[in-house]
């Protein structure tokens, strides 16, 4: 058995693709592909392939990881040629490589996500201005946030510490861009219109909610002595 | 992507059907010359792209080159909402054009509730409803499908109708437009040319007087030059007609998502219900070298995981068993599955499926149609109580523990006592399952039994034939639910009010393309999907027009009354359909036309000698 780890792009028309169709889109592209998959057992056999952390419908990503085990070593370059050319246009495979077959899975090595935000204010502002409201922002001590859980339970959390990095990339008229990396995946995941929000309810700045656009820039897992390394460094 | 369109893209719930792009879809350049036909679907994408159909067609007309073929759907409700209300046109998927920018636009009439919908779309698109207010600035309204061998109801919507199968006559049609692309040809003209063609049916080209008491008294061309009998189309050979090799694949889960090879069309077995028995005549096979070669194909440029093979019943595919095994021998071991539906349940089918499903047993399927044999043979559904329950014995003891039992209430001279078979039947599978041995047989039993209303439908022999009221069929389904109340047993029936808007357009006239337009601005739309069905407010749209809808529904017929749908020819003869409908009274059952030709006329007309 081999462990393809595989870099991808999710851009243009693709953002409008749910995780679940994600999945049902790249299997299929294998299929196409002919590439010699290692099955699940069970009854309803699918071919094992894993994710990083699934993204929101909506929201772009020039920074993807999943795996792919396949049963024989096959020629990289061919695969990834091969399966651009059976992806849709959107999804891109831009670098393939093969990790330790027993590695941990990408669901659980993931920690943080680098994220571009786009928004729009109600007025102009200027740079240095939004820059003092946010370090005010990221001063408190806690952002607490209503989470919807299962059963519709709310549970009150402090986001406060799953915001390692925020700032502001670019002011132009009434658009904003933030750069910010959060904590994602399943030891803590934030969504980045979550603190777009967060920030409007909690400071003056006046940002339309129903306009945030969001990228994801890079996924990253966690080491000690490096900090945050993005996903494809995995051996 | 349309900058506009992608903003309100954001807005709304799975936004994957409206992106278009799919691997499979086509990209054209288009060019002064290019013909622009816009195919519709009026219902939702997921509906619409498991329509086989539609595939067919997509990949036919855009295999010419000057021709380019986009798809068209009904927009869910939120995504109209941001339509209307910022006045965005609705849009086709492969280059988010408005869609009056089309030449055509074709509805594809697969069930006469999703009329609305049509309405829906052409506003949705700044076109007029009616043909009447449309002139050369706007696509030509092209309709097909099986709805379109009643067409009257769209009469005054619908500027071109296609009958019977449309492969070739499809491309006439564009051949001689491409003369109005060069303006050579006015559209009126256009028109007048196509009505030639066989198959081809405008409606404005036709009038209608009616009775007193609103019968037909005449429907005449208005011009000697229109055909007085319209033919349906059919393709000869099954092997050489163009099927696609690759289908567009889906990015969001659509209602049959996986490749599908269509094995023939038509039906031998005469059920005098059934309209599909009688409008696809004659059978047409395709051999099974050439189903497995396009299934290949199909699998190969589409990479789904299952294959189906389509028909009306296809247990009567000559070459199923060799078929079906090459399918699991090629396809089992790369974990592609086989689904083989309509199959009639005897000992060989349910070996079959044996096979297919190894693990995985899914629930089994019997549509008996009625509760008694007297009422079956009526019906001439050729199945007996000893089918069925041997083949449940046989089903239990390899292991299968759900059945689904698929019947019609409402049939024509049904009493109490075929509503008393229903739930015998019911109850004769519980006893059979509870007599197979323990260990053989799967743990919990669900026998779950779906009845129908019957829908009288134009074309079979029992076109002529009242349809059950909705009070009536309420009544027994009340009935069918005390005395179905087992713990072992669901029962589940269709809302009546449905049914009965659906008979009132399955043969209504002309008269009721006002009614239609009439609901559809008093908000009807998505009749088929039970949340949005708005009875009282049709009801109201009848009132309103003077009309009364139980005329259609609930009215029997004499057999020289003028029928709406009298100047259609499917190639069966009336004078078959009434001696099938005095067979019926008798309970004297036809054979399958297999066995022995039964006269129909298709042989005489359509294809000359034998079927």
């Amino acid at each position: 058995m081999h462990k393809i780890l595989i870099k991808y792009t999710k851009v243009d028309r693709m953002k409008f693709i749910s995780h679940l169709e994600l999945i049902r889109v790249i299997e299929r592209a294998l299929r196409r592909a002919d590439i010699p998959l290692r099955f699940s057992q069970g009854f309803n056999p699918h071919p094992k392939i894993s994710f990083a952390s699934p993204l929101s419908v909506g929201v772009s990503s020039e920074g993807e990881y999943m795996t792919v085990e396949v049963n024989e070593k096959i020629d990289l370059g061919r695969f990834k040629d091969r399966l651009n050319s059976e992806l849709p246009e959107g999804i891109k495979f831009i670098k393939c490589k093969y990790i330790d077959s027993k590695s941990k899975s990408l669901m659980s090595l993931v920690e943080y996500g680098t994220y571009i935000v786009k928004c729009n204010t109600k007025r102009e502002y200027k740079k240095n201005e939004i820059e003092k409201i946010l370090t005010n922002f990221l001063n408190r001590n806690e952002i607490l946030f209503k989470k919807r859980g299962k059963r519709n339970k709310v549970k009150i959390i402090n986001i406060k510490k799953l915001i390692k990095n925020m700032s502001v990339l670019s002011v132009e008229k009434k658009d904003i861009i933030f750069r910010i990396t959060l904590s994602t995946g399943s030891r803590g995941n934030l969504k980045p219109d979550i603190v777009i929000e967060k920030l409007a309810e909690n400071t003056e700045l006046a940002i339309d909610l129903q306009k945030i656009r969001v990228h994801r820039l890079e996924t990253f897992f966690f080491e000690n002595k490096k900090g945050l390394v993005p996903l494809e460094k995995i051996n | 992507m349309n900058e506009k369109i992608e903003e309100i893209l954001y807005k709304v719930e799975k936004p994957s059907r409206y992106i278009g792009g799919e691997i499979n879809s086509y990209k054209k350049e288009i060019m002064e010359n290019t013909i622009r036909f816009g195919f519709a679907f009026p219902d939702i994408y997921e509906v619409g792209m498991s329509h086989l159909g539609m595939h067919i067609i997509y990949n036919l007309l855009n295999q010419i080159d000057d021709v380019y073929c986009e798809r068209i759907f009904s927009p869910w409700i939120d995504l109209e909402e941001i339509l209307r209300k910022e006045n965005v046109p609705l849009f086709t998927l492969e280059t988010q054009s408005p869609i009056d920018q089309m030449d055509f636009i074709g509805f594809t009439l697969q069930y006469e509730l999703s009329y609305s919908n049509i309405l829906n779309i052409l506003d949705l698109g700044n076109i007029p409803l009616k043909s009447s207010d449309r002139n050369s600035s706007h696509p030509i309204i092209i309709a097909g499908g099986p709805c379109a061998y009643n067409p009257e109801p769209l009469a005054e919507i619908i500027d071109v109708f296609v009958l019977g199968e449309s492969e070739e006559v499809l491309m006439e049609i564009m051949d001689v437009y491409r003369n109005v692309k060069t303006e050579d040809l006015s559209r009126q003209e256009f028109l007048e040319k196509i009505s030639e063609i066989q198959g081809v049916y405008i409606p404005s080209f036709y009038e209608v007087e009616y009775n007193d008491d609103n019968t037909i008294k005449n429907f005449k061309p208005k011009q000697d030059r229109y055909p007085i009998k319209i033919k349906k189309r059919i393709i000869k050979e099954l092997d050489d007609i163009f099927y696609p090799e690759k289908v567009i694949v889906p990015y969001t889960d659509v209602v049959h998502d996986r490749a599908m090879i269509e094995i023939f069309r038509g039906c031998t077995r005469g059920c005098r219900f059934c309209q599909a028995g009688m409008i696809y005549r004659p059978i047409r096979e395709r051999k099974s070298e050439k189903a497995l070669e396009l299934a290949d194909k199909l699998l190969k440029s589409t990479g789904y995981e299952e294959i189906s093979i389509s028909s009306l019943s296809t247990s009567d595919y000559s070459q199923l068993n060799e078929l079906v095994r090459s399918l699991i021998d090629n396809y089992l071991s790369k974990k592609i599955g086989v689904s083989v539906p309509s199959l009639r349940l005897d000992s060989f089918s349910i070996k079959l499926i044996e096979e297919i499903q190894k693990v995985r047993k899914t629930g089994l399927t019997f549509a008996p149609e009625a509760g008694t044999q007297r009422l079956r043979d009526v019906i001439n559904k050729g199945i007996t109580e000893k089918d069925l329950t041997e083949a449940t014995a046989n089903a239990f003891e390899l292991g299968w523990n759900s059945v689904k039992l698929y019947f019609m209430i409402g049939l024509p001279t049904e009493t109490y006592k075929d509503l008393d078979g229903i739930a015998d039947l019911g109850y004769k599978v519980v006893d059979i399952y509870y007599d197979t041995p323990k260990e053989k047989r799967g743990k919990g039993l669900n026998v779950t039994i779906s009845t129908s209303s019957f829908v009288p439908k134009p074309f079979t022999p029992f076109q002529w034939e009242p349809q059950d009221t909705t009070e009536t069929l309420v009544e027994k389904q009340n009935y069918l639910k005390d005395k179905l109340r087992h713990r072992n047993i669901i029962y589940n029936y269709h809302d009546s009010k449905t049914s009965f808007l659906e008979a009132v357009f399955a043969r209504g006239d002309r008269k009721l393309s006002d009614v239609l337009i009439k609901a559809w601005e008093m908000g009807c739309k998505f009749d088929g999907w039970q949340e949005h069905f708005r009875y009282e407010t049709w009801i109201k749209a009848f009132d309103e027009c003077g009309i009364d809808p139980s005329f259609y529904a609930n009215r029997k017929r004499k057999y020289d009354e003028i029928l709406p749908w009298d100047h259609i020819d499917i190639g069966v003869t009336k004078k078959y359909l009434i001696n099938e409908n005095e067979k019926s009274k008798e309970g004297k059952l036809t054979q399958d036309c297999r066995s022995q030709c039964t006269g129909c006329g298709i042989n005489s007309g359509f294809i000359g000698g034998v079927c």
